[in-house]
């Protein structure tokens, strides 16, 4: 008697540990909702993107934003939203990347043509002049 | 037996104790950086520390090294860590390329001086050709135009030299002519006729000196030539009266020559007396024409006029 009370008033203390572990597991491996927000900026971002020309400056980060926004449907599909949300902000990293590279290679090619430009007077001026007494 | 109880109690407890920790440390703590963070970090450190670009973009690396520093955190979620990582790893590229952007923008206005101080020196050099290209063809037609010129020039004078010579000449025929004078062996010869004189007088009859003032105009005009006055009569009367006669009435025009202006030593009178007539002394109008008075004019410079 006293040995199943002791063991009923034993079991108390470990329940309530455990519901307070459960717990502290649920907080972390909760289920959000769909990440609207993040899809959606994922989507502008590319739409960013495609409107700089990156298919043709940054191809590849471009494709790689558009496979992961599929990846984060896909995943919407399946319920797997923290998943989903992961793919949604990959997708829009990748495609501010290819917006930034984008960038970043038109104003070389602008820089490159003016050298080039610059380049081809000098050698015209040297050749003129060479010509010349 | 009390002790006993809260022996197994206490130790129960401990068990419950560690397990929910055991649980709690799975979701909340890890002893290590997540694999990839650091190689991440040494990325952004070496982007901030790179002279063109560390401070050209610094919106986007404050966000990339607040997403490495995420990333660097402790995960035991294994594949919530690689996302961290890759998302650091993603924002701090995208801070290098806009970085990069940036700076060749900054570059732009140094090349576009370096362009337009080319494209100038290149339009001056250019311009100079162009320039000593005009000045040489300038210089050569100005050459070339000297050379016509002193052509034309020649040209122009032998032309005028021409027409001035051509003009003198039809001037000389124009006064010749105006002279009556005709052609003759000895030259030009100007036939004045008896009208000059009253009938055996040698004073030159007035209002006759049309003719002689004409010769005067000549000889104004061409004051290199000489004459020779001649005096003709008819067969009337002495032979020795008729030379003296016509002796005089040259003289008389002789005389009013230089009263003309014309200097006597251009001037030579000759009597010839009835010697030399021009028509028979049978008739009166034969007889006429022999009294007369010949002036030949005569060009010292060269051949006689004809």
């Amino acid at each position: 008697m006293n040995e199943r009370l002791s063991a009923r008033r034993g079991l108390r203390l470990p329940t309530a540990v455990a519901l307070i572990g459960m717990l502290a597991l649920a907080a972390c491996a909760s289920t959000p909702p769909a990440p609207t927000a993040s899809l959606d900026a994922a989507k502008q971002a590319i739409s960013n993107a495609e409107r700089a020309d990156a298919s043709r400056y940054a191809a590849g980060e471009l494709s790689e934003a558009r496979i992961k926004l599929a990846s984060a449907d896909a995943a919407i599909t399946e319920r797997r939203m923290d998943m989903a949300e992961r793919f949604a902000e990959a997708s829009r990293a990748e495609a501010e990347l290819a917006s930034a590279k984008t960038a970043a290679a038109k104003a070389n090619a602008v820089n490159d043509e003016m050298r080039r430009s610059t380049g081809t007077l000098r050698e015209e001026m040297q050749r003129t002049s060479g010509d010349k007494p | 037996m009390n002790a006993t109880i809260q022996n197994i109690n206490f130790s129960k407890t401990l068990i419950a104790t560690a397990v929910a920790a055991v649980l709690l440390a799975a979701c909340a703590t890890a002893p290590v950086q997540p694999a990839g963070s650091a190689e991440v970090r040494s990325k952004l450190t070496q982007l901030q520390a790179d002279p063109n670009l560390g401070g050209r973009a610094p919106l986007a690396i404050k966000e990339a090294d607040l997403a490495v520093s995420v990333a660097e955190q402790p995960q035991a979620d294994a594949q919530l860590a690689q996302h961290r990582v890759y998302m650091a790893d993603r924002k701090v590229e995208t801070a290098r390329a806009q970085a990069e952007a940036r700076f060749a923008e900054d570059q732009r206005p140094a090349l576009s001086e370096q362009r337009e101080s080319a494209r100038l020196e290149s339009r001056t050099r250019e311009a100079d050709a162009a320039r000593n290209q005009v000045a040489a063809a300038r210089a050569e037609s100005a050459e070339q135009k000297l050379a016509a010129d002193e052509a034309r020039g020649a040209a122009d004078a032998a032309q005028l030299a021409a027409t001035n010579s051509e003009r003198q000449a039809s001037e000389l025929q124009r006064q010749i002519d105006e002279l009556n004078a005709k052609p003759t062996d000895r030259g030009l010869v100007v036939t004045l006729g008896d009208v000059l004189f009253t009938s055996g007088q040698a004073d030159l009859r007035a209002g006759a000196t049309g003719n002689l003032n004409k010769l005067v105009t000549f000889l104004n005009e061409y004051p290199s030539r000489t004459v020779v006055i001649e005096g003709y009569t008819d067969s009337l009367g002495n032979e020795d009266y008729n030379q003296g006669l016509s002796q005089r009435r040259a003289d008389s025009v002789k005389t009013y020559l230089v009263g003309q202006g014309i200097g006597s030593n251009r001037l030579i009178s000759e009597g010839r007396g009835e010697n030399a007539p021009v028509a028979g002394n049978e008739s009166a109008a034969g007889r006429q024409q022999n009294r007369r008075v010949e002036v030949i004019i005569n060009d010292p410079r060269g051949a006689a006029l004809r």
